[in-house]
């Protein structure tokens, strides 16, 4: 059976992709801490911050054609 | 062949490969989550549960009474900004007075005054008075400070929040046996 590359993701993408959630996890966590002792003026950086995390994902997940050769047939 | 292969013939190899990408995607799509959640906090103006509000807001004055009249190691419970708002204000050991919100920062019981250092009674919660840092227990933020102002009169009044402490005062350590100095220290 044929595949085509173009699905295929390196394992250096996936990391990047489980290192930008556990970023994510860790941004989201410490903010929401900071919320509630009542420190809101980190909220907009952190959403920026945490904006261009996503775009990277998503950018990974959804637009990189081929990152690698993949797997040989 | 297992039942779930049966249900499901994919091809081991494609099941790998289409797999990671599908992966990606939501691990990019739970990320796109966080940051949803970070933007509803952002712009979200009513605050959070337990989050005090925004300096500068309703912040009417309270008589607490005559200063003298609390000796060390007493408290005296009150309100400060609505009926829901329950502070206990205390004279420490040392002779200094503070306030703190009754609030346990761990799940939101009502903390008591006893032993020179504030309780809570639901999970052994345990926060020094000088300046509300937890010391012992589940809890792992500071209670919210009340400010006080001691007029002329020798009345004493609250008269705000405070903000909340970052730094681990040193004698923290001195006032739960079970945090060991080697640990405040470092």
């Amino acid at each position: 059976m044929s595949r085509p590359h173009r699905s295929h993701l390196s394992d250096a993408a996936l990391v990047v992709a489980l290192l930008i959630l556990g970023i994510q996890v860790y941004l989201f966590e410490t903010v929401l801490q900071s919320v509630l002792d009542g420190q809101r003026a980190l909220l907009p950086g952190a959403f920026a911050a945490s904006l261009v995390l996503t775009a990277i994902a998503l950018l990974l997940a959804f637009k990189v054609p081929r990152i690698d050769q993949g797997p040989k047939h | 062949m297992a039942l779930w292969r049966r249900s499901f013939p994919v091809d081991l190899a494609d099941e790998g490969r289409f797999s990671r990408r599908e992966f990606a995607r939501f691990l990019a799509l739970v990320s796109a989550g966080f940051t949803a959640g970070l933007g509803y906090l952002w712009l979200r103006k009513k605050p959070l549960e337990g989050a005090p509000e925004p300096r500068g807001q309703n912040e009417v004055p309270v008589a607490l009474g005559l200063a003298a009249d609390l000796r060390p190691g007493q408290s005296r419970l009150f309100t400060f900004r609505d009926a829901q708002d329950r502070c206990i204000l205390l004279r420490t050991p040392m002779g200094e007075l503070r306030a703190f919100r009754q609030t346990c920062t761990h799940l939101g019981c009502a903390v008591r005054f006893r032993n020179d250092r504030l309780e809570c009674p639901c999970h052994e919660g345990f926060f020094e008075v000088e300046r509300g840092f937890p010391i012992q227990g589940p809890p792992t933020r500071p209670l919210s400070g009340i400010a006080l102002e001691l007029r002329s009169d020798g009345t004493l009044w609250a008269v705000g929040d405070l903000p909340k402490p970052t730094d681990l005062p040193a004698r923290a350590g001195a006032a739960c046996p079970r945090i060991l100095p080697k640990e405040v220290e470092a």
